[in-house]
C-alpha cells in the first residue's frame, strides 16, 4: 500500500449532524493535495479529525501504516503531524523567535535548536522582525510565521487550512511558491483552499468535498471541466 | 529590548531581596525575624500561587490547602515519631505528600477534562470540603497514631526543626533555614521555567490547544505544574507550623484563600520576584496594623484587591517593573 | 404511627434543605446564567438583606416589609457594584471572580467594624407545632413556599415579561439582541441587582432563624455554590431540579451524620459533578433537546 496518510470509512456525528460521512481518502508520501468544496462541506473537520483535535465518530485513520485514530493530538504531533489551523495561532505576546522557539523545540535537538529557528526564520522572511512581538506583524506575515512554526517540527505531513487567506494576489503567489518548495523537499501536504487561482499553482491532485463525503477526485483539470463539481460550487446538487 | 531590562530587573530585585534576606539577622530584632519567618512561609505559598496562576494561568484557590496538608503532615509525622533526628526526612515527607495531594487532584482535574473557571471553583470546593473536615474533628477519636488533629483550635505540640537530639534549632536559625528555602525555590523555579518545560508551560496558558498541535502532552505538563505548585506551598505549610508550634483549619479555609490571591495579584502574578516582594509587604503592613490595633487591615486588603484587578491588572510590581524598563530603553540610543 | 412520623420527619428536612439550597442559590444562579460571572460577593449580599431586615425589625417594622426593604436595599446595591466595577470585566472571568471577592471581603469586614460582631437578632416568628411526637418549625415551612413562590415568580419574570424575554435574548447571544434594539448594559445591571436583591431575599428571610454576624453569608455560599454548579445555567430548570437532588442528599446525610459531613457531601457531589456534567443539569437538559 505504503501511503502516508489513509482514511478508511471515516465518520464524524455531531448530535444529528454528520460533518464527515464516510470519508475514504488516500494520501502517497511526497504528494500535493488540495481538498476544496463549498463551505459547510466538512473540510475544517476533516483535518481535525486527522490532527486529532477531534475523536471520529466511527472509521479509522492511518499514518505512515500506523493506525493512529486513538491517538491524541500531540502523539500525532510527534510522529510527524503538522498543522496550521483557519483560526489563529501564533502566540501574539512573543516574539517570532520565541514562536518559532516554541513549535520547534521538541522536535529538534537543543544543540541544533538556534539553527533551526533561524534558517526558517528567514524562509518565512522575518529575519528582521525576529524580535518583534507577533501581535504587530502584519496578517500575511502572521501567516507565514504560522507557516514557518508548522514545519519547523520537520513533519512528514503538513496540513494547511486556508493559508492564503486574507491574502491579496502577490502574497497568494507567494505563498504558493512557499507550498510547492516545501513539497520539494519532501514534506507531504494537504492544503484545504477557497482560491482557484492557489489551486491551479500548486495542486497535483484534487479532492472535492460535499456534504461531508468525498464528492470527487482527480487532477486539477479533471476537476475544473468535471460538470458536477461545478453545479455544487453553484447550489444546484 | 524592554523585556530583557525587565527580565534584568527582575534579577536585581531578587538580589537585593536575597541580601536583604540574609543581613536580616543582623540588622533587626529576633521578635522581628523569628515574625519575619512566618512571612517566608506565606511567600512560599505565594510563590506557589504565581507558578500555577502566572505562569500556567490556571488560577486554584486549593493552595491554601495544600499549605494546610503540608504543616498537619510534619505535625502528624514528627508527633508519632518523636525523634528529633528525624524533623528534616519529616520536613520532606511532608512536601512530598503535599505534592501527591496535588498531583492526585491535578490528575482528577486536567485528566478529567476540566478547565479555566472551572478548575478554581473545584479546587474551592476541595479547599472548602478539607476546612469544613478537619474542623469537625474536636473529639478524642480523631487522631493519626498519636498525632490529635484537635478541630478548630487545630494540632499543637509541634517541633521545631533538630540537627540532633540535642541540638534543636531556635528562632533565628530556623529563619536563616526558612530564607534558604525561599532563596532556593526562586532558583529552582526560574531554571524551570526558563527550559523547555517551562517555555512549554507558558505557551500553553496562552494557547492550550495550539500548543499541544506542536507535539506538547499538555495534561502531563498541567499536572506536573500544579503538583509542583503543591510541594511549594506544602513546604510553606510545614514552615509555618514549625515556626508556630501549631496548625489550624483556618490556614486551609475560605478567607484564608483569599490572602495568597490579594497578595499576588497585588504584586503581579507573571512574575515571581513581584509575588515575593508584594507578600512580603503587605504582610508586614498587615502585621502592623493589627499590632497597633486597627482593624482595617482586611477592608483594605480587599479594596487593594478590587483596585489592582480593575485599574491595574498586572500588579503593581510589575507595572513599576515594565515602567522602568521602557524608561531606561528608551534613554538609551537604538542599537543596529 | 411511627412510619408517618419518620416519614413526616424526612418530608420535613427535604423541605428545609430544598428551601435552603434554592434560596440561596437563585442570586446566584441569576448572574451566572447571564454573565457568566460567579459572584463572590453573594454570601455578603445575603448578609446586607440579614442586616437591614434585623435593623428594620428591632426598629418595629413588620417583618415582610423588612425583608422586602432589605431586598431592594440590597438590589440597589448590586446595580452599584455592577456599574462601578463589575461591568468592566465581562471579559476576564476570573477577575471577576477575584474582584467580586474582593468586594465581599470588604463588605465583611466593614460589617465588622461599623456594627461590631454580632446584632440582636430577631427572634423566629410563627413558633411551632407539633406533630406524631415532634417538635417543627411553622417558619421553616414557610420558608419552603417561599422558595417555591420564588421559583414561580422567576419562572413568570423570565416568561412572561418584557425584561424576561430581552434577557433570555441576551443569554442566548448578546450580539443578536444588540443588533434587536436590546440595551444589553442595561441588561447585565439589571440582572445583576436582581441577582443581588434575591440574595438580600434570603438574607431576610433567614435573619429570624439565626444569629446576625458579618459572616452571616457563610452558612449560605457553599449551598449556593453547590446548586449553580449542579443545577447549571439555566435558572428555571437547573436550580429547582439541583434543590431536589442536592436537598435530598443533604437531608439524607444530615439526618445520619451531621451538618458538617452533610456539607462535605454536598461538596464532593459538586466536585464529581463538574467532571461529568461541566454544564450541570442545564446542559444535560439541554442535550437532550437537541
Amino acid at each position: 500500500m505504503g501511503h502516508i496518510l489513509s482514511l478508511r470509512n471515516v465518520s464524524k456525528r455531531f448530535g444529528g449532524l454528520r460533518a464527515s460521512d464516510g470519508i475514504d481518502l488516500a494520501l502517497n508520501a511526497g504528494e500535493l493535495r488540495c481538498i476544496i468544496g463549498p463551505n459547510g462541506a466538512g473540510k475544517s473537520t476533516l483535518f481535525k479529525l486527522i490532527m486529532g483535535q477531534l475523536a471520529v465518530s466511527s472509521g479509522e485513520i492511518f499514518f505512515r501504516e500506523e493506525n493512529i485514530t486513538a491517538l491524541p493530538m500531540w502523539r500525532r504531533a510527534r510522529r510527524g503531524l503538522s498543522i496550521k489551523m483557519q483560526v489563529p495561532g501564533i502566540y501574539p505576546d512573543l516574539s517570532a523567535r520565541e514562536n518559532l522557539r516554541i513549535a520547534a523545540q521538541l522536535h529538534v535537538s537543543r544543540a541544533a535548536l538556534p539553527e533551526v529557528i533561524e534558517r526558517w526564520l528567514t524562509r518565512i522572511g522575518l529575519l528582521d522582525a525576529g524580535e518583534t512581538p507577533a501581535r504587530f506583524l502584519s496578517h500575511g506575515q502572521q501567516q507565514w510565521l504560522e507557516i514557518g512554526m508548522a514545519l519547523s517540527a520537520e513533519p512528514a505531513l503538513l496540513l494547511l487550512d486556508e493559508p492564503t487567506a486574507g491574502m491579496g494576489p502577490e502574497e497568494t503567489r507567494a505563498t504558493g511558491e512557499l507550498v510547492k518548495s516545501i513539497n520539494a523537499d519532501g514534506t507531504t501536504v494537504l492544503v484545504i483552499e477557497h482560491d482557484m487561482e492557489f489551486v491551479r499553482q500548486v495542486a497535483q491532485r484534487v479532492t472535492v468535498l460535499h456534504y461531508g463525503r468525498v464528492f470527487a477526485e482527480g487532477s486539477v483539470a479533471e476537476i475544473e471541466q468535471h460538470e458536477d463539481v461545478m453545479r455544487i460550487y453553484l447550489g444546484a446538487v | 529590548m524592554a523585556s530583557r531590562r525587565f527580565a534584568t530587573l527582575e534579577t536585581i530585585a531578587f538580589a537585593v531581596l536575597a541580601c536583604a534576606l540574609v543581613a536580616a539577622p543582623f540588622v533587626v530584632s529576633a521578635y522581628q525575624v523569628s515574625n519575619l519567618m512566618s512571612f517566608l512561609a506565606f511567600t512560599l505559598l505565594s510563590m506557589s500561587l504565581a507558578l500555577i496562576w502566572g505562569c500556567v494561568g490556571i488560577f486554584s484557590f486549593g493552595q491554601v490547602a495544600f499549605f494546610g496538608i503540608g504543616g498537619y503532615a510534619y505535625g502528624i509525622i514528627m508527633l508519632n515519631v518523636q525523634h528529633p533526628e528525624f524533623t528534616f526526612p519529616a520536613l520532606l515527607a511532608a512536601v512530598l505528600i503535599a505534592g501527591g495531594a496535588a498531583a492526585l487532584l491535578g490528575y482528577f482535574i486536567f485528566y478529567g477534562g476540566v478547565n479555566d473557571v472551572f478548575v478554581g471553583i473545584t479546587t474551592l470546593a476541595v479547599t472548602l470540603v478539607i476546612e469544613t473536615f478537619m474542623q469537625q474533628t474536636a473529639g478524642s477519636q480523631w487522631h493519626v497514631g498519636q498525632a490529635q488533629l484537635g478541630g478548630y483550635n487545630g494540632m499543637t505540640g509541634i517541633p521545631p526543626l533538630a540537627l540532633s537530639a540535642t541540638n534543636t534549632l531556635g528562632p533565628v536559625p530556623l529563619y536563616v533555614f526558612a530564607a534558604v528555602a525561599v532563596i532556593a525555590t526562586y532558583l529552582l523555579l526560574r531554571f524551570l521555567l526558563a527550559s523547555r518545560w517551562g517555555r512549554g508551560l507558558r505557551a500553553i496558558e496562552q494557547h492550550r490547544e495550539r500548543t499541544e498541535s506542536f507535539g506538547y502532552d499538555v495534561r502531563l505538563m498541567q499536572l506536573g505544574a500544579f503538583a509542583l505548585a503543591g510541594c511549594i506551598a506544602g513546604l510553606g505549610g510545614a514552615l509555618y507550623a514549625i515556626w508556630g508550634g501549631y496548625i489550624t483549619p483556618s490556614t486551609m479555609g475560605l478567607s484564608a484563600a483569599a490572602l495568597p490571591v490579594i497578595m499576588v495579584a497585588a504584586g503581579g502574578r507573571s512574575s515571581l520576584i513581584a509575588a515575593m516582594i508584594s507578600t512580603l509587604l503587605l504582610q508586614y503592613f498587615s502585621q502592623s496594623l493589627s499590632s497597633s490595633g486597627s482593624q482595617y487591615a482586611l477592608v483594605i486588603l480587599g479594596v487593594v484587591l478590587v483596585v489592582v484587578v480593575v485599574f491595574v491588572p498586572d500588579g503593581f510590581v510589575v507595572a513599576l517593573f515594565r515602567l522602568a524598563a521602557r524608561i531606561g530603553a528608551s534613554s538609551k540610543p537604538v542599537k543596529g | 404511627m411511627e412510619f408517618v412520623s419518620g416519614a413526616f420527619n424526612v418530608l420535613y428536612q427535604f423541605t428545609d434543605s430544598f428551601a435552603l439550597l434554592v434560596l440561596a442559590s437563585l442570586g446566584l444562579a441569576v448572574i451566572f446564567g447571564m454573565m457568566g460571572v460567579v459572584n463572590l460577593a453573594h454570601g455578603e449580599l445575603i448578609m446586607s438583606g440579614a442586616y437591614v431586615t434585623t435593623f428594620l425589625a428591632n426598629k418595629g417594622v413588620a417583618l415582610p416589609l423588612a425583608i422586602l426593604v432589605a431586598a431592594v436595599t440590597a438590589g440597589i446595591i448590586g446595580a452599584v457594584l455592577e456599574r462601578l466595577i463589575v461591568h468592566r470585566l465581562y471579559g476576564r472571568l476570573i477577575d471577576s471572580v477575584v474582584a467580586t471577592w474582593g468586594i465581599g471581603l470588604v463588605m465583611s469586614q466593614g460589617a465588622l467594624i461599623l456594627f461590631g460582631p454580632s446584632i440582636p437578632s430577631v427572634s423566629t416568628p410563627l413558633g411551632s407545632f407539633t406533630f406524631a411526637g415532634s417538635t417543627y418549625s411553622w417558619y421553616r415551612l414557610v420558608l419552603g413556599v417561599c422558595a417555591l413562590v420564588l421559583l414561580l415568580l422567576m419562572y413568570l419574570l423570565f416568561m412572561r415579561t418584557k425584561y424576561g424575554v430581552q434577557a433570555r435574548a441576551t443569554i442566548q447571544s448578546p450580539e443578536m439582541a444588540r443588533s434587536l434594539g436590546i440595551d444589553t448594559r442595561r441588561m447585565y445591571t439589571l440582572t445583576f441587582a436582581l441577582g443581588a436583591a434575591l440574595a438580600g431575599l434570603t438574607g431576610g428571610l433567614y435573619a429570624p432563624t439565626t444569629t446576625v454576624v458579618p459572616t452571616f453569608g457563610s452558612g449560605f455560599i457553599v449551598e449556593a455554590f453547590v446548586t449553580v454548579i449542579v443545577g447549571g445555567a439555566n435558572v428555571l430548570i437547573g436550580t429547582p431540579l439541583a434543590g431536589a437532588i442536592l436537598g435530598g442528599v443533604n437531608s439524607l446525610l444530615a439526618g445520619s451524620y451531621g451538618t458538617f459531613i452533610a456539607r462535605v457531601g454536598l461538596l464532593l457531589a459538586t466536585i464529581v459533578v463538574i467532571r461529568v456534567l461541566p454544564r450541570g443539569i442545564s446542559g444535560l437538559v439541554a442535550r437532550g433537546r437537541s
